[in-house]
């Protein structure tokens, strides 16, 4: 653990550019077809439970980094096995999303540029970032955060002036009742991108008034839930349904959409600015995260020592864990949400919840005799 | 024979501790000695009889001979003729019941600030000052008498930092004067003042200034013991001051703000920061400094609040401006033509048709020729300055176009980004924009916008991790401080300014009083019955 300190608004900051990082620029519930907002708001109310529960744990033990806690609850070496899983579940999905981007960056703009150059710059910026430590990837977050809110909302009056939007493609409601809503929510919208806050779990201890992260926090993943719902209302209502799930990244032909007084039109770089920063904060943190556990269970007093080496391996693994996009993306639905984040986004922290309640109610009745 | 080399290696590192600094000698300091012959025979030979040096001779009451020891031109003349030498001959003091120096202190020396000398060093230090040495002959002591002065520059209008509103006096090379301008503006005896000499040669006068109860303490603490931890021979300007004392050596931006307007240190200084003044040099540094700062101008705050707003605006523009703009036609030109309306592009395509170079070569070109010219403005004799602005049109301009090195588009966008360089008002940043602007265009001219947003971001990750004696550079921004906005890009009036910055200054008071907003009502009935009063007094 580096000395640092986060305020309360970094914080909200962080977690809210973390949340729409990635999740923005991908169909997000599009299995949900006309009524995927309705499933991101469902699988946002999951989403808030498992932040509480990161949140209960870091009540238990707010000096202690979650490797540590870990290592209390479970035994020195069961702890340390399982912190080691999650470093490299944390390096994994930090590749994972430098993928999504570094493939976007290449079919609408760069298409000639190797994949590994486009990936290699952004993560040299994000291992730059990260080894300077979190206080000023949180303090250029805060710097950024207004940006790219200002071109968020420009993005939005534009498209409602310039009359894209037509409500009836978000007709019918409920089509086929609340099941096929419910089947999203919970087996792609809860954990990818809300269940994903897990990782501030590793930023709870750096900051300094303890009692309002579970307001701050709580508010930031429903502001995000609700403007990635919103954002895809807006997708399907401007692309339609059919076109919506067929494109890759719906709200690029959104805003490739946009026309207004023969001027205002292929707003793409804008698009592509803001892709850039939300994807460099949403890798940055996930890093970060790993960067942070690695420091703390092999006991290394520098992180920033550890960002370039391992950087370096987030990079490789980037470019090879998959060997097109369409195996990629079919690799995070299949194996990624089916099985990996269940794992490490619920079971793991509703277990360790678990062990550290009767732990604590133990020595709490222990006290009282 | 490994082992001896170790020895030897170690015994080294040895003395390479012992070695100390030739100028930390910690030996006593050589007394004084009784005969004055001897003294002024030692005067003469540390000197190696410099005639600048003067040691005039005289006779005391008593016979006893005396003499008056000064370094012509840094010492005031005319004050020594007039209360020393005069006053001696006049007087004739008798050594009688009293020591003859307090004689010399109490009745004959008719000047503010004498002290006692026992030993060399302080004497030599007290010459080299300008004040004047009185020897006397069997005493084994020396008064020294403050008649420091000499020719110096008077008070101008400063060079840099031109307003077209607010004071007209700037700093001058001497250090007296520019604490006294502080001084006159701020009259208040929590204005502190402590002096450093720095430099084992030179001995300059570095003075570190701040309001006692605003300025917080853990900063004025921070700032003595940077100061005080120099060792270099020499201090010739505050540039080598602020290289000694920043936190973050490899920038290009400047950590510390320096300045040559007294009421520019003055309201610095009311808002907590400490000031560090050099002598020989009439730039100021104010420490610490944020990154808004360099963006604000005095006059910003004498003049309305909304036209200060809407100034700062424009100048974090032409910052961006004067970055990213060659970088941006750059990125355009060759990656991304589809951003510029048809028109506009077939324009720039059938002007750049007779450009044999990329856009890279071209802007790189123009830049260049641009920072060449602009460095042989700079240099050259003011007589020969037109020559430079005629060759400089022809280079940067039509004549260049039609030998179809560059085109026009390019022409106009790099007199945009030169003419944004010299608006924004600290010269500090905008050099630095100048360097960082050439990496903008390698970035766009590889990666088109992609490189200019990965560029803008290891800007700006590198603008938060910069800290100016442990402020951070992006305060009140990042971290955001909403009580201290009222003061960055926006400027609210004075009336709404009510706390100081909080990271610099402990004290929470509020700068300006309740209710303080102007309100016109309470004159109207005034005006209105003397409207009514005239309209009689018009029909009588």
């Amino acid at each position: 653990m580096e000395k640092a300190k986060i305020s309360l608004y970094q914080l909200f900051v962080l977690i809210l550019l973390f949340e729409l990082g990635s999740a923005i620029l991908v169909p997000l519930a599009i299995d949900a077809k006309q009524d995927a907002w309705l499933a991101i708001l469902s699988g946002l109310i999951g989403g808030l439970f498992l932040f509480w529960i990161n949140y209960r744990l870091f009540l238990y033990y707010p000096e202690l980094a979650p490797p540590e806690y870990m290592q209390k609850l479970l035994g020195k070496i069961a702890g340390t096995f399982l912190a080691f899983w999650y470093i490299i579940f944390f390096m994994y999905t930090a590749a994972r999303v430098l993928r999504d981007f570094g493939e976007m960056l290449l079919t609408f703009a760069y298409l000639e540029t190797p994949l590994f150059i486009v990936n290699a710059l952004l993560m040299l910026v994000i291992i730059y970032a990260v080894s300077k430590g979190i206080e000023v990837v949180a303090r250029t977050g805060e710097l950024f955060f207004v940006s790219i809110y200002f071109l968020a909302i420009t993005g939005f009056i534009l498209i409602v002036f310039s009359g894209l939007i037509d409500l009836n493609n978000l007709k019918p409601m409920l089509e086929e009742g609340i099941f096929p809503i419910a089947k999203v929510a919970f087996t792609q919208t809860l954990y990818f991108p809300f269940g994903e806050s897990i990782v501030f779990s590793m930023i709870f201890p750096y900051i300094t008034k303890r009692k309002s992260v579970k307001k701050v926090g709580l508010f930031a993943i429903g502001l995000s839930g609700i403007n990635l719902a919103i954002t895809m209302a807006i997708n399907i209502g401007v692309l339609g349904v059919d076109l919506a799930s067929r494109s890759q990244f719906p709200l690029l032909s959104t805003i490739q959409s946009i026309q207004v007084a023969e001027f205002l039109e292929r707003l793409d770089v804008f698009f592509m600015i803001s892709m850039v920063i939300c994807i460099f904060f949403k890798v940055s943190i996930y890093f970060y995260a790993a960067v942070a556990i690695a420091a703390v269970i092999f006991k290394i007093k520098k992180p920033s020592k550890l960002t370039y080496p391992m950087g370096m391996v987030v990079l490789f693994m980037s470019v090879t864990i998959a060997s097109s996009y369409a195996e990629h993306l079919k690799e995070g639905l299949e194996f990624g949400t089916r099985y990996v984040h269940p794992f490490f986004l619920v079971i793991i922290p509703m277990l360790l919840l678990g062990i550290a309640f009767i732990k604590n109610r133990k020595r709490s009745s222990h006290q009282k005799i | 024979m490994t082992m001896s080399l170790f020895s030897l290696s170690k015994k080294m590192k040895k003395l390479k501790i012992q070695k100390k600094p030739a100028q930390q000698h910690d030996l006593p300091a050589k007394a004084l000695q009784s005969s004055l012959q001897e003294q002024i025979d030692y005067i003469k030979e540390k000197t190696g009889n410099s005639i600048d040096v003067v040691i005039r001779k005289l006779q005391l009451g008593d016979g006893k001979s005396a003499a008056v020891v000064f370094v012509e031109g840094i010492a005031d003349s005319k004050a020594i003729n007039d209360f020393l030498i005069e006053s001696i001959m006049n007087k004739h003091p008798v050594h009688n019941s009293q020591p003859i120096f307090e004689i010399l202190l109490k009745e004959v020396v008719a000047l503010g600030d004498v002290k006692e000398i026992t030993d060399w060093d302080n004497l030599y230090l007290s010459l080299m000052s300008g004040e004047s040495i009185i020897l006397v002959d069997g005493a084994q002591k020396a008064l020294s008498a403050s008649t420091r002065g000499g020719e110096h520059r008077s008070i101008q209008e400063p060079g840099s930092q031109v307003t077209v509103r607010g004071p007209r006096d700037g700093f001058t090379e001497s250090i007296r004067t520019n604490t006294a301008l502080i001084r006159r503006r701020i009259q208040n005896p929590d204005l502190w003042l402590e002096n450093m000499k720095i430099g084992s040669v030179t001995k300059t006068d570095v003075s570190m200034m701040y309001i006692k109860g605003i300025a917080k303490d853990e900063i004025v603490e921070e700032v003595r013991n940077r100061l005080k931890r120099i060792e270099i021979d020499s201090i010739l300007e505050s540039g080598y001051i602020e290289q000694l004392i920043e936190d973050q050596p490899f920038t290009t931006f400047p950590t510390l703000y320096h300045t040559e307007r007294p009421d520019m240190v003055a309201g610095n200084l009311l808002e907590g920061r400490v000031a560090i003044i050099v002598n020989g040099t009439p730039f100021v540094l104010i420490a610490p400094a944020v990154f808004i700062q360099f963006f604000q101008s005095v006059e910003d705050y004498y003049g309305r609040a909304d036209i200060a707003t809407a100034l700062r605006f424009l100048r974090i523009l032409i910052f961006f401006i004067s970055i990213i703009a060659p970088a941006a036609y750059i990125a355009v030109t060759t990656f991304h033509q589809e951003m510029i309306p048809t028109q506009l592009l077939v324009a720039i395509a059938a002007q750049r048709e007779t450009v044999p170079f990329p856009a890279l070569v071209e802007a790189l070109i123009m830049e260049v020729s641009f920072e060449i010219l602009r460095e042989a403005g700079v240099r050259m004799p003011r007589a020969v300055g037109s020559a430079i602005s005629i060759v400089g049109a022809l280079v940067i301009g039509q004549a260049a176009v039609q030998a179809g090195i560059v085109s026009p588009a390019m022409v106009i966008i790099v007199a945009i980004t030169a003419i944004a360089n010299f608006a924004t008002p600290a010269f500090a940043v905008a050099i630095s924009a100048r360097l960082i602007r050439f990496g903008f265009m390698f970035a766009a001219a590889t990666f088109g916008f992609y490189g200019i947003i990965l560029g803008v971001i290891i800007l700006a990750v590198h603008l938060c991790s910069l800290r100016s004696f442990g402020v951070p550079y992006l305060t009140p921004m990042a971290p955001l401080i909403p009580a201290n906005l009222g003061d960055t890009i926006v400027r609210l009036p004075m009336w709404a300014q009510k706390k100081r910055p909080r990271l610099f200054s402990d004290n929470k008071e509020n700068r300006v009083g309740d209710n303080q907003k102007p309100q016109p009502s309470q004159s109207r009935g005034m005006v209105n019955s003397a409207l009514e009063k005239g309209d009689q007094d018009e029909q009588n």
